[in-house]
């Protein structure tokens, strides 16, 4: 470990700031939205103090703001932005297109209820809705892991290009404060070449983008998205090992944190993972069996690095801090998927806890465990508060 | 290294899909008519005489302009300027400045001394004019150019009618008159001066030595007002008073005169009094804002120190003989009727008032002479009657101008001749080509996309200051400067116009549109119809036409 940052207190949504920040981006187009807002603020501060050289607009509406970041980075230039619940929704159609395009956008998006009816707390249902989009997801469970990724989200995405989106709570990350350590511009540098995309628009190039296609030459470029897909799972490995090696911190596609020889693992994604993570210490201090997997990368979905983690588990407990109305949790029916066939696959139990932003504190997590551990698994996800 | 190009990018082409196949419209390219070009009575190609200005080819500017009215420096100076009023311009921010336009236009060829293209008399058929005024000259040289040879009859000294004996020179100054009729007249015209032909036996005769004759002797014979008595000195009339002005000549009037009318001759007779030194009042039956005179000319005429007393008619006269004469007068309700020219007018009770004068001058109109031509032609209400082919109902005889309309404006003249010489053409020879008497439907604002029109305000001439003007004869209204024209020129969205700006070729999302030749051509295999290129038009030249499967 070489770099030489700084330490300060920053609030999660100022993590992502500085994350930014670092990767120098030429070009974002935000439209503000609590509890994102701040993200933009800050980074309009440092464009205004002259640390950080770009171009921000800020258009009418998100549905603009992700239009004008497609075609911003089409040009060649790196871009970034940042939104929440409902600009992430209206977003929707371009967030197709922009994956569609191969644009390498980096985004933000603090995960938030959506509406109806009005709310501001944490919930995954807005970011968890644009699964089908081509969007790579990474979650974050602290404001130092939400820096980290984003600088490892412009290389993933520029390698692949596919666009990424970081999703981190409302409020338990955006707007809680913690020492973040932000690293030497010189290490995210050497880190983070300049974007030199192959192919970019420039009236001189005649090259155009996003003509009408026949059917086959449809199908084709779906099977190049999904091929990139596959390939940002190695991707984010060896961008995560690389930044490791630099900074120190390394997250994993995965994590499985006190798993050895466990006899329930509770998986989850978020926020909710710090919270995990303390309540397994303390059922490990008083001799439970119990870990935590962490799910970092939601998309491409790390299918096979789950059923490593997870094959030979007597039992697992999914929390999805969402809810698909019709099927349950969203991650609890992705990892069912994902495990089935697996010859020693666990029983899956699938909890929806803290939906809507619904507090579960540890204690609440271990009646989680008795539960689990004294039932049967139902087919579907079941209510827990 | 040739790494595959990924789907999403189109290096070469995109000939694989053929969109057309999607389409229910195809874009088309039109020329429908600009709303000045429909409302000039020269039929002008304004939009297109505007492009050239605006590229700075102002010889191709002016040879367009001279294609419908030979006279640019003259109408540049006095039209009534129809065509600025329905300007689509005017929806955004003002209408362009046409006129000045074109008086820039009209002005340098002076200056740089531009010649007509020569015109060969080519045609056996030789065509009498009578009347050398604004009909009978334009008359002339579009019948010139067809390559007719002309005789032009005029009673009066010299040519150009009421542009020489009628408007005042501080208004249109004689050199401008004199350079843009000399001009025709190297065309090769056949001038009879000091000729008055009125009686029936003389327009029979001049029909024996010609092909075709074209009468347009204008409105001569002064409107009369019963409440006058026109036998007394004091009374002078408006032509009398500007024939006389015009030559220089200072007519014998008091210190106070009272002009009595509110069309341009009444403010014609007014100011030239004013410029004579004389304290002159207006008394116009109609208010101030439907008085017929050009706005201009009464807001400059009232700058001058002119009384206007509107919406107001003369009741009775005392001729006091120490101190002069005593108008009394009523104030009006003034109602226009359904044709131009006719009115009602209905005093107001107990709105008694008088104005004390020394000279009064009537202008409220005149009609044509017609009374050596009534035993010969159909006439109607004074006036001659024509059919759509300008022809009166006497076989080869032709009129226009004010003998045949109650519009009484010089470019409504300019046209009648324009359109005199088409139809005697038509009437000499059978494969002459005919006029298009069906109105197309004139571009609307709604097909301009005025993204492309930033506001931009008009360009307005300068005028010499009122107390400069009052003792001299110059020219009010100052011409605009060459920057000032070009600015003016980029202001035209030149309705149904195309530009060649490109934007449809640029904006078709399928490559479907190619420059070609003078304009543009579609490709039906891909275009899908989408329209893009009609609502990127900035000209509106671009329509979808439905197709049918």
């Amino acid at each position: 470990m070489t770099d030489s940052g700084t330490r300060i207190l920053l609030t999660g949504n100022h993590a992502v700031a500085w994350g930014a920040r670092l990767a120098r981006p030429k070009f974002m187009a935000c439209y503000p939205i609590t509890p994102q807002t701040p993200i933009l603020e800050k980074l309009t501060d440092f464009q205004t103090a002259g640390k950080l050289d770009t171009e921000i607009l800020t258009p009418e509406s998100e549905h603009s703001a992700m239009a004008a970041c497609i075609s911003a980075s089409l040009t060649g230039v790196r871009v970034f932005t940042a939104t929440s619940c409902q600009g992430l929704l209206l977003m929707h159609e371009m967030l197709h297109y922009a994956s569609g395009a191969r644009a390498p956008i980096v985004m933000c998006n603090v995960n938030r209820t959506v509406a109806s009816p009005w709310a501001f707390w944490p919930d995954q249902t807005d970011s968890l809705a644009q699964r089908d989009t081509g969007w790579i997801q990474f979650y974050s469970e602290s404001g130092q892991e939400s820096l980290d990724t984003v600088i490892q989200a412009f290389r993933i995405a520029e390698q692949v290009t596919n666009p990424v989106l970081i999703n981190q709570d409302a409020f338990y990350i955006s707007h809680a404060l913690e020492p973040v350590d932000v690293p030497a511009q010189e290490t995210v540098d050497q880190y983070l070449p300049p974007f030199q995309p192959e192919h970019f628009l420039d009236p001189k190039r005649g090259e155009s983008l996003g003509n009408v296609v026949s059917q086959e030459m449809f199908c084709q470029h779906r099977k190049d998205i999904s091929k990139a897909m596959e390939r940002a799972i190695s991707v984010a490995e060896e961008s995560d090992a690389e930044w490791q090696r630099l900074v120190g911190r390394g997250y994993g596609i995965i994590e499985a944190y006190r798993c050895e020889d466990a006899e329930l693992v509770i998986t989850t994604m978020g926020s909710m993972c710090g919270t995990v993570r303390h309540a397994v210490d303390e059922m490990r201090s008083r001799g439970r069996a119990v870990g935590l997997l962490k799910v970092r990368l939601f998309r491409p979905f790390p299918v096979d690095a789950l059923r490593e983690a997870l094959a030979g588990i007597p039992d697992v407990l999914v929390l999805d801090r969402n809810c698909s109305p019709g099927t349950g949790g969203v991650l609890h029916q992705e990892l069912k998927g994902a495990l089935y066939g697996l010859a020693d696959a666990p029983r899956i139990h699938g909890y929806l806890a803290g939906v809507g932003g619904v507090n579960v504190p540890p204690g609440k997590i271990e009646e989680f465990v008795d539960q689990v551990q004294q039932s049967e698994p139902a087919i579907h996800s079941v209510w827990a508060g | 290294m040739n790494k595959p190009v990924p789907a999403i990018w189109t290096t070469q082409t995109t000939e694989v899909v053929r969109t057309g196949s999607w389409r229910l419209a195809l874009p088309e390219y039109v020329n429908p008519p600009a709303p000045c070009h429909n409302a000039c009575p020269v039929d002008g190609n304004i939009a297109v005489w505007i492009r050239h200005i605006e590229n700075r080819n102002f010889r191709d500017a002016w040879l367009t302009l001279i294609d419908n009215n030979p006279f640019p420096a003259v109408t540049g100076r006095i039209c009534h300027r129809p065509c600025e009023s329905p300007c689509n311009r005017g929806q955004l921010d003002e209408p362009l400045a046409i006129r000045n336009l074109e008086r820039f236009i009209g002005d340098t060829a002076l200056e740089e001394d531009w010649s007509f293209p020569e015109a060969p008399v080519s045609k056996e058929e030789q065509i009498a004019i009578v009347g050398g005024g604004p009909a009978g000259l334009a008359a002339t040289f579009h019948l010139r150019r067809l390559g007719y040879a002309v005789t032009l009859i005029e009673s009066q000294p010299e040519l150009g009618g009421v542009l020489r004996y009628g408007i005042p020179r501080y208004r249109l100054p004689k050199s401008i008159l004199d350079g843009e009729i000399q001009r025709i007249l190297k065309l090769g015209v056949n001038v009879r001066t000091n000729t008055r032909i009125s009686t029936q036996p003389d327009f029979e005769k001049l029909r024996s030595e010609f092909a075709a004759v074209y009468i347009a002797t204008g409105a001569t014979v002064p409107k009369r007002l019963s409440q006058l008595d026109y036998s007394q000195p004091w009374v002078i009339e408006s032509a009398s008073y500007l024939e006389q002005t015009n030559a220089g000549a200072n007519p014998q009037s008091g210190a106070r005169i009272v002009v009595i009318g509110g069309g341009s001759a009444a403010m014609d007779v007014a100011r030239t009094a004013r410029r004579l030194g004389k304290e002159v009042t207006v008394l116009a039956l109609e208010t101030e804002p439907l008085m017929p005179a050009q706005r201009d000319e009464v807001l400059e005429a009232k700058d001058e120190g002119i009384t206007l007393i509107d919406g107001a008619m003369l009741q009775s006269i005392a001729d006091h003989p120490q101190q002069g004469l005593e108008l009394t007068c009523v104030k009006a309700e003034f109602a226009a009727g359904a044709e131009r020219g006719e009115f009602s007018v209905t005093p107001v009770p107990a709105t008694d008032f008088t104005v004390n004068a020394d000279t009064i001058v009537p202008a409220i109109g005149q009609d044509p002479d017609i009374s050596g031509l009534q035993d010969l032609l159909e006439t109607e209400d004074a006036l001659v009657r024509i059919n759509e082919r300008q022809q009166t109902s006497c076989d080869g005889f032709f009129a226009g101008g004010d003998l045949v309309a109650t519009q009484r404006f010089v470019t409504v003249a300019f046209g009648s001749g324009k359109l005199a010489a088409t139809e005697i053409d038509r009437f000499l020879q059978s494969g002459a080509p005919t006029r298009d008497l069906l109105p197309q439907p004139e571009v609307s604002i709604d097909v301009i996309n005025t993204s492309y029109h930033p506001r931009v305000s008009r360009a307005e001439p300068q005028l010499v200051p009122s107390n400069e003007r009052q003792a001299v004869f110059d020219e009010v209204e100052l011409g605009l400067s060459v920057d000032e024209v070009l600015a003016e020129a980029q202001r035209c969205f030149s309705c149904g116009n195309c530009t060649f700006c490109d934007n449809c070729f640029y904006f078709c999302p399928d490559m479907a549109i190619t420059r070609e030749g003078n304009g543009y051509s579609v490709d039906g295999d891909f275009c899908k119809g989408c329209g893009l290129c009609v609502s990127e038009c900035p000209t509106g030249s671009i329509i979808m036409r439905q197709e049918t499967q």
